[in-house]
């Protein structure tokens, strides 16, 4: 196959006309081509939308990429990687880049006093949207940095007389990370297996409780598989044994429904760029009462009740508060919206395709991240023949690793079956033309790769490939 | 004859409320007026005071303290009036020197420790608004302790070298289940100086 049919650049434009596809950008570069503006790159969100029957649309944006030299963006279904900043955070957040510049802890004057509010509107944002208290969230970098502080900073607060903290081998690098730390620093560490549906087993998790455990760490949602832990069940047990819980909810807050004092939620992580927000921000729920005590792992001015030192980025906490406001006021219909797209790519991919698992309990995951694994087939080979969608194969973290995915193996899925896999993530700007571009290209690659496969053939012809004694390299 | 007072919140509402009145008791001079239900010292008090004089109840919700003989602080200047009164507790330093303290029922644990020369810097003098007056609380008296109530916690967040047994000095009021009670001060405060300057009380 010539190298140029590979490349995203000169994806047909016939592709394009069928699912009427077409990126933004490149609608706008046409337009301002026609009217002979020089500049035509702008910093636009590069999303794809669907031009109703409009041929000539199509065909002259091709054209312009052409012309123009810019490449074409690919149709984007790694929503659990990151999204996409919704336009109206990056209003909210523009004032607070330009003439609203101060510094929110600055007391003397009204640049900070402007600053400070809008800090804490967005604070109350933040905190509606899990039902919490104003008080109770502290900004941060990120999820990565909130898990952090959550599992080192309870686990060393209270290491006195507690040294034991329980988490899952699912969760996500940076609390397993963590959790590894503190082991160098002799505490112990439980990992719980999870079930074959990716969900923990509630009895493995009472009888690993003990009288010194300080903290058990469970994710909401899981980053890979999409599967939703019993979070209110798990809450309740760690409340009557008077350990905290702590959950990662980057990929759960504002897609499922999450209320810290009805599942007795003590720590809880939010990510910015997970809910169409700004990268480079996040938050910390830390429970008042019963009070968690964190020892920080940042020293400075005791910014953010002394857990989080450092200038609050104004722009950044707008950001994420207006991202959490609309979250919250576009839960029902994101859901459901998702909800339909995410029925509709399996159960297309399904019908075209055989021998293709879902990982992970369907009926107990997020809808928006579904992770297929396509039998007799490499993942990374999908991967290459798939460029003009944008796709995962584990995590972001990982993907640039060779090694099967960690969470995939904890739900005892088969190295083979691991290496197949592949994360699609639905989000609020997904349309239906992307999903059925992306289940026609996905098959085809499937049925191409398969037909180059003496696996397949073998197993066409009915031999059970696990009784094979397979020779060593 | 006057009935005597039966409650009382703090020597500023009642004087303010007798200068009101104008009529000061001699009798006041002799009492040493605090407020032990409340252990937050050194808060207004915006209660109703109930003064029985003449068998009349007069009241007075006023707000501003007004200058008198016992100032916040004053109390644990003077020494127990008899044995009953007394609690023997103890401060460690900075520098891990136990400093036994002969103190009496009704202390703040901070000003006590202002008497004594003991480094507990107290900078916004026991009104809830900073964590300098820091100390730990021997594990076994925790439980005497009343709760910290939020404001006290909000505080105790700022503090360095936190730990579970962290209370602010200022909040601990002495009781007579407080016999024996060590407090131990923190290696430092959130006022800390690098060049040896030690911050003293106002």
């Amino acid at each position: 196959m010539p190298k140029d049919k590979c490349s995203t650049k000169n994806m047909s434009s016939s592709i394009q006309m069928k699912y009427g596809i077409v990126p933004v950008r490149q609608l706008l570069s046409t337009i301002y081509a026609a009217k002979n503006v020089q500049n035509k790159v702008l910093s636009l969100p590069h999303h794809h939308y669907k031009i109703s029957g409009s041929r000539s649309a199509s065909s002259t944006a091709a054209a312009s990429e052409k012309s123009s030299g810019m490449q074409f963006r690919p149709l984007y279904l790694d929503a659990q990687s990151t999204t996409q900043l919704d336009p109206r955070v990056f209003d909210a957040m523009l004032p607070f880049m330009t003439e609203n510049f101060g510094n929110p802890h600055s007391r003397t004057h009204f640049y900070g006093w402007e600053a400070e509010a809008a800090v804490e509107e967005a604070r109350e944002n933040v905190a509606k949207l899990i039902g919490a208290e104003a008080k109770e969230i502290v900004f941060t970098s990120g999820a990565t940095e909130s898990n952090n502080i959550s599992v080192k900073g309870a686990a060393r607060f209270y290491s006195r007389d507690k040294k034991h903290v329980i988490t899952t081998q699912t969760e996500h690098k940076c609390v397993l990370d963590s959790c590894r730390q503190l082991e160098a620093e002799n505490f112990e560490v439980t990992y719980l297996p999870v079930k074959s549906n990716g969900i923990i087993d509630m009895n493995e998790l009472e009888q690993a409780i003990r009288p010194d455990t300080s903290l058990v760490s469970v994710m909401a949602v899981n980053n890979e598989i999409g599967v939703i832990q019993p979070l209110q069940e798990i809450g309740e047990l760690c409340r009557s044994h008077k350990v905290f819980f702590h959950t990662d909810a980057a990929q759960a807050v504002g897609k499922i429904d999450i209320d810290v004092n009805k599942m007795k939620i003590d720590l809880l992580s939010i990510s910015g760029h997970k809910i169409y927000g700004p990268k480079g921000i996040g938050a910390l729920y830390a429970r008042r009462r019963p009070r968690v005590r964190l020892e920080p792992i940042q020293s400075g001015g005791g910014q953010e009740r002394n857990i989080r030192s450092g200038t609050v980025p104004a722009p950044l906490v707008v950001g994420l508060g207006e991202a959490c406001r609309i979250a919250l006021q576009e839960k029902e219909y994101d859901g459901a919206r998702i909800k339909e797209l995410s029925d509709r790519l399996v159960n297309k991919i399904n019908a075209q395709c055989t021998h293709v698992i879902r990982n992970g309990d369907p009926d107990r995951a997020y809808p928006g991240c579904v992770n297929l694994s396509f039998a007799y087939v490499e993942g990374e080979s999908m991967l290459m023949g798939l460029k003009d969608i944008a796709l995962s194969s584990g995590s972001a973290c990982t993907s640039a690793s060779l090694e099967p995915s960690y969470v995939l193996r904890a739900i005892g899925a088969e190295e083979d079956l691991a290496h197949s896999s592949l994360r699609f993530g639905i989000g609020r700007f997904t349309t239906e033309a992307e999903i059925d571009y992306a289940v026609d290209k996905c098959v085809e690659q499937v049925n191409r790769l398969r037909e180059m496969s003496p696996l397949w053939d073998m197993v066409q012809e009915g031999i059970d490939l696990k009784s094979i004694q397979w020779t060593q390299h | 004859m006057a009935a005597p007072l039966k409650t009382f919140a703090c020597s500023w509402c009642l004087l303010r409320h007798f200068s009101k009145a104008k009529a000061m008791p001699i009798a006041l001079n002799n009492f040493i007026i605090r407020n032990f239900t409340n252990s937050t010292v050194g808060k207004f008090h915006p209660k109703i005071i109930n003064v029985f004089k003449n068998n009349v109840v007069m009241t007075s919700n006023a707000e501003i303290h007004t200058t008198c003989r016992l100032a916040h602080g004053d109390y644990e200047w003077q020494d127990p009036v008899d044995e009953s009164q007394v609690v023997n507790i103890e401060y460690v330093d900075r520098k891990g020197t136990v400093i036994p303290v002969k103190a009496k029922v009704g202390d703040n644990a901070m000003y006590l420790a202002h008497r004594y020369d003991i480094e507990l810097e107290g900078a916004c003098e026991a009104s809830l608004a900073c964590s300098t007056c820091h100390v730990y609380v021997d594990e076994k008296y925790l439980d005497v302790l009343p709760e910290p109530d939020e404001r006290e916690d909000d505080m105790l967040d700022m503090a360095v070298y936190l730990r579970e047994n962290s209370r602010l000095g200022c909040q601990i009021i002495l009781t007579k289940e407080m016999e024996g009670m060590r407090l131990t001060l923190p290696k430092a405060t959130r006022n800390f100086y690098v060049d040896g300057h030690v911050p003293t009380p106002h």
